[in-house]
């Protein structure tokens, strides 16, 4: 592909040279012959000149005889005698009284060249020459005349052949010296330099160092052998420079065929995360889903089993009023009131631990456990807790739950115990649970506290040994608050805790009114304080007033 | 021989300190259910085999329910092995404290309480 190119290239540098060399040259040696030939000229008029006068010297001595005779054989003799002369067209000889004594001619065809040698030479071509005789006494006497008309194409002629000549071979010798520099230049620079340029024309480019410039022959140590060595070295690092490419496009191959691996891993790891985290959340939703239906039955549960308003309504005797408001998520509070028949009553209040399904369930347990008991009409605190607390523990444990709950438990008579008067009604109190609040006339409070009257149900198997019981006397007037730690603990946006001594408080405010009025003030109260915050515990509030 | 000294949680840390033999409970604990607390609860009851045993609660700031009975298992298993003493270190500063410390005793009457 690269060979008619530098076949192409081959032609037209040496050519190129070759036509330089022989236009200069030519150019040269012809400015030089045309100087030669001038020279020539003015050489052979000189020459003309000179033979000219040299034949009329000669002849002179006859001439002069001839014209002081008025020798007309003599005069021609001489005449004849000089147009012998291959060169000489006429002579006369002419005395000195103008009259012709002696006259050659030459007929001459006129030839092609004729215009051309009269121009050359035509002003040389004509000679006269004043015949002087000499006396003895050294006094000469002017007796004719002799002329002479060279033939300008003789002369010419000559001068031509000559000049022919002298161009005939400054030309051989011009292009001798054409040959010889162009030939010369070819050898030493042309040739080495087209050879090195198809050489080079050859380097693969992917590949410049595996074909180096071999040294040229002969030149190895001037500025051609320099270039070869720069050449070489151009190669030599263009090679470096393309290996160290190739070297490093292979690292970033690798490098990226590894970081491609992996991107793809990590991709295949974050894809798997992805998925697990898909189905963690599948599995949240279904969570989450299941936990909401789970409270619904819890409320529902709770709520099931209240006492009714209308069982409520036949409670004579004793002013009730109850309150319960589940928390978004369902507390676990218990309340029952339990009518036993001659106007006693049966109140129960509790809280279950925790939310959800299985504090309701446990709830639901304690409900009718309480009120299978109540029904058996057991009266003995101590055993009515023991057995309840047993039943619940030992279910809670076989659901491998951990719920407890407190409760207390109210035992109402509308009557008084043995020797007290003024009373209208007492209460036995046992279980433990929250402090149960006692407002007297005038407003003054007691808090009877549960603590050392029983421990948490459910919590463990024994609670003989912790049940309690003690007795409230009611005077006409006098109310009993028993509340769940929803309502003391609620809070407001800041975190402050509604407070049993605010609860008191309330009470105490109210304690002229009837118990539903004094339900109504707690509650709004308490609504109060929450403001606009969410439930996180079941509200429960019983009032009881001893009418 | 207690093998953990340590339990890390979100809001609390459970520590053991072999020399003083106490079980120091910091922080706030809200574990969900028994389950939740299974870590813990095995962690106490391998604190000591028999002796004296002290069970810091004066930095927990706040123990649910589930904790608290948790605690009231705990102290009857001492209760029933006879052969530890326990003393518990509770503090007035700290709310929840009051009426579930009083009942832990209640469960355990060699329990030794001091409420600072």
């Amino acid at each position: 592909m690269t060979a008619p190119l530098a076949a192409t290239r081959l032609r037209s540098l040496t050519a190129k040279q070759a036509a330089v060399t022989v236009a200069v040259v030519l150019a040269l040696s012809l400015v030089g012959s045309f100087a030669e030939l001038f020279i020539a000229w003015r050489n052979t008029r000189d020459e003309v000149r000179a033979q000219a006068t040299q034949m009329m010297e000669t002849v002179d001595g006859s001439a002069v005889e001839a014209a002081y005779q008025l020798n007309g054989d003599l005069a021609r003799q001489v005449v004849v005698g000089l147009v012998g002369y291959e060169v000489v067209d006429e002579a006369r000889i002419v005395d000195n009284f103008g009259d012709t004594l002696g006259l050659t001619e030459r007929t001459r065809d006129r030839s092609a060249w004729a215009g051309l040698a009269d121009r050359l030479f035509g002003d040389v071509t004509v000679y006269s020459r004043t015949l002087e005789r000499r006396r003895g006494d050294g006094a000469s006497t002017d007796v004719g005349r002799l002329d002479i008309q060279l033939s300008p194409q003789a002369v010419a002629r000559n001068f031509l052949d000559m000049a022919m000549v002298n161009a005939g071979l400054g030309l051989l010798r011009s292009l001798a010296i054409v040959a010889l520099v162009v030939g010369i230049f070819y050898t030493m620079i042309t040739r080495p330099l087209v050879r090195m340029s198809r050489l080079v024309s050859r380097v693969d480019p992917d590949h410049p160092g595996a074909a180096l410039i071999p040294t040229l022959a002969g030149h190895a140590h001037d500025e051609l052998g320099v270039l070869v060595a720069s050449l070489n070295a151009l190669l030599g690092s263009s090679q470096q420079g393309l290996d160290q490419r190739d070297r490093a496009q292979g690292e970033l191959t690798a490098l990226t065929q590894d970081l491609e691996r992996r991107v793809a891993e990590r991709t295949r790891e974050l894809e798997a995360a992805s998925e697990e985290i898909h189905s963690l959340n599948r599995m949240l939703k279904a969570e989450n889903l299941r936990m909401g239906a789970e409270l619904d039955v819890s409320r529902r549960i709770q709520q099931m089993l209240l006492p009714t308003e209308t069982e409520l309504a036949q409670i004579h005797g004793l002013d009730v009023a109850t309150f319960m408001e589940p928390a978004s998520e369902v507390g676990g509070d218990y309340y029952d009131i339990l009518q036993a028949g001659d106007g006693r009553l049966r109140i129960g209040i509790g809280d279950v631990t925790g939310h959800g399904l299985e504090s309701g369930v446990v709830m639901l347990m304690t409900q009718s456990a309480v009120r299978t008991l109540v029904t058996s009409d057991e009266g003995d605190a101590v055993r009515l807790l023991d057995v309840l607390n047993r039943t619940i523990y030992k279910n809670v444990e076989r659901m491998g739950s951990d719920k407890n709950l407190t409760l207390a438990l109210l035992d109402y008579r509308p009557d008084a115990p043995e020797g007290e008067h003024g009373i209208a009604g007492h209460v036995r109190v046992s279980g433990q649970h929250e402090s149960i609040i006692v407002v007297r006339q005038g407003g003054k409070v007691e808090l009877i506290d549960t603590m050392d009257l029983g421990l948490p149900i459910g919590l463990v198997d024994d609670v003989k040994d912790f049940v309690a019981e003690i007795t409230i006397l009611l005077h006409p007037g006098d109310a009993v608050v028993l509340y769940t730690d929803g309502i003391t603990e609620a809070a407001d946006s800041a975190h402050n805790l509604y407070g049993l001594e605010r609860l008191c408080q309330v009470v105490a405010e109210h304690w002229q009114d009837n118990a539903e009025a004094i339900k109504e003030a707690v509650v709004a109260d308490v609504r109060r304080h929450i403001g606009g915050q969410a439930l996180y515990d079941d509200l429960t509030l019983i009032v009881l007033k001893q009418g | 021989m207690h093998m953990e000294t340590v339990i890390k949680g979100d809001n609390y840390t459970v520590e053991w300190d072999a020399e003083s033999r106490a079980a120091h409970l910091k922080g706030i604990l809200r574990l969900n259910g028994l389950d939740e607390y299974g870590p813990i609860a095995r962690f106490l009851s391998a604190a000591v085999s028999e002796g004296n045993m002290v069970l810091d609660l004066r930095n927990l700031e706040f123990l649910n329910s589930s904790g608290i009975a948790m605690l009231s298992k705990f102290v009857i298993e001492i209760r029933n092995r006879k052969v530890v003493d326990l003393t518990v270190l509770g503090s007035k500063e700290v709310s929840w404290q009051g009426k579930s410390l009083v009942n832990l005793c209640k469960l355990m009457p060699t329990l030794r309480m001091e409420i600072i």
